[in-house]
């Protein structure tokens, strides 16, 4: 059996078939797809707070993009460009909380990598632009900039992506502070695009969207570490 | 005791949202919100991956409403009016056939009562205006037809059989919302027990002696009557804990 990956969902309203504006659990194909293509067995998790009960079936976490992170969750008053969903928040929060707890493994895309900041301490810039004084991370609806990124030596980002550390970045928030996790990588305006946990298992989040050129490395690596998971007798016993 | 884990099959569409406009796994928040309602814990299943593992990881299965099922599927040629999804033909029919066979309580909704018919050798009525000569079960998209003030297009009483296992749930009548334009005319291992009384057109199929298997041509998931779903997770429960055991 494949391990089985859960990705976080979008709650939005989307129209589709006969469907117009009808408030619709979705997430891109991409993620579906770049799972599927590095082994792994993908179903969506739409939001829920009420336990995380679902995480002893998975193998595997994977947090998607989406809206920005409630600033309440880090202390901060909202700004005015901040698009915040705390629906999504609480069900992502008491999933990732209770991820960590089982160490199960974890990959945080874009949104989900500043998730793990905020669940890990950390805090946001809630507009880039303001920070750094340019747009090279979100061009223009639906564009992703392609950057070049730097990595520490030795962390596992480094040896995932190799010599090869071009990335596709689309969004306006990023990592301030990542909280007791490591950053592990930067854009050259040194805005943070990877963190982890050295500590844990695997402990991932990457700013850019790995799902767009659905990059075997990463989701590969994700996959590889929820087989690690199955294989063990006392990881398995709670199922 | 853990909530079931119940897996939704869903679309993979072109869906626009916001300004995006992409390939996307989606499904209508009501399906989820029934699950959630009635005591039990949604993941979505795309059909984008065709395989029937993930089956070993679900308590129960609900194959949700969606587009007509490609008549090849039951030997017959398209109608004019038949608009198939064979992706999630494939997936869903490889998925059903394989829940049926492990005793996984399923729950069809819509065309996921149709999927039930067409995988277990049953076929269907391509464009139900033809054969009953009227197009009341073809309720327009986007309305309540079980709203207060609606008129009595898309709403139609459902008679229930005494002796099946449906009557323990809705007795002897209900009445439910309507939004197709096909229907089971032969529901293969199935047997059905509830008709729209107006028409005998099926409304509920079951599979007597066997794990809960139940169909529903209407869409409980857009009311508050969720009988059906209730009933799914009390049976995906047991299962649960039979296994547990």
């Amino acid at each position: 059996m494949r391990p089985i990956i859960g990705i976080t969902t979008y709650v939005l309203p989307a129209t589709w078939g006969v469907w117009r504006d009808l408030p619709s659990a979705l997430v891109p194909h991409d993620y579906v797809e770049s799972v599927r293509l590095a082994g792994g067995r993908a179903v969506l998790l739409p939001p829920d707070d009420l336990d995380a009960d679902v995480l002893g079936r998975l193998d595997g976490l994977l947090l998607a993009g989406g809206p920005d992170v409630d600033p309440a969750r880090y202390g901060a008053d909202p700004e005015p460009l901040t698009v915040a969903h705390p629906e999504r928040d609480a069900a992502e929060l008491v999933l990732l909380r209770a991820a960590l707890d089982r160490d199960l493994p974890i990959l945080g895309v874009c949104r989900g990598m500043q998730l793990l900041a905020v669940a890990a301490g950390g805090t946001l810039h809630q507009h880039l632009p303001d920070i750094i004084g340019h747009e090279k991370h979100r061009l223009a609806p639906g564009v992703y900039s392609e950057q070049s990124a730097t990595f520490v030596p030795g962390s596992r980002i480094a040896a995932l992506l190799g010599d090869d550390a071009t990335i596709h970045c689309f969004h306006h928030q990023g990592v301030a502070d990542a909280g007791s996790l490591t950053v592990t990588g930067r854009a050259v305006d040194g805005v943070p695009e990877a963190i982890e946990d050295p500590d844990r298992r695997f402990v991932l989040g990457v700013q850019w969207h790995p799902e767009v050129s659905r990059d075997r490395r990463l989701f590969g690596a994700l996959v590889a570490a929820a087989t690690g998971d199955k294989e063990d007798p006392a990881a398995c016993a709670d199922r | 005791m853990r909530r079931p884990l119940i897996g939704l099959t869903a679309y993979a569409e072109h869906v626009q949202y916001g300004q995006h406009d992409l390939m996307a796994g989606v499904l209508p928040m009501t399906y989820v919100k029934a699950v959630h309602a009635t005591g039990g814990r949604a993941v979505l299943i795309t059909p984008d991956d065709p395989g029937t593992d993930v089956l070993d990881s679900l308590d129960g299965v609900v194959f949700t409403g969606g587009g007509d099922v490609d008549p090849a599927n039951y030997g017959a040629t398209p109608h004019p009016a038949t608009e198939p999804d064979k992706a999630r033909d494939t997936a869903e029919l490889l998925l059903m056939r394989a829940a049926l066979d492990a005793e996984l309580p399923v729950l069809g909704v819509c065309r996921g009562m149709q999927v039930m018919a067409v995988a277990t050798g049953g076929s269907l009525h391509q464009h139900l205006p033809e054969v009953i000569g009227h197009e009341r079960h073809r309720a327009a998209s986007g309305t309540d037809p079980l709203a207060a003030d609606a008129a009595d297009y898309g709403r139609h009483d459902v008679v229930v059989d005494e002796d099946s296992r449906a009557h323990h749930y809705f007795g002897r009548c209900l009445t439910v919302n309507s939004f197709h334009h096909q229907a089971v005319a032969d529901p293969g291992e199935f047997v059905a027990v509830g008709w729209c009384p107006d028409d005998r057109v099926v409304e509920i199929i079951e599979r007597p002696g066997r794990a809960f298997a139940m169909g529903v041509q209407w869409h409980p998931e857009r009311t508050p009557d969720l009988r059906s779903f209730a009933a799914l997770i009390e049976a995906a429960s047991r299962a649960q804990a039979v296994t547990a055991a």
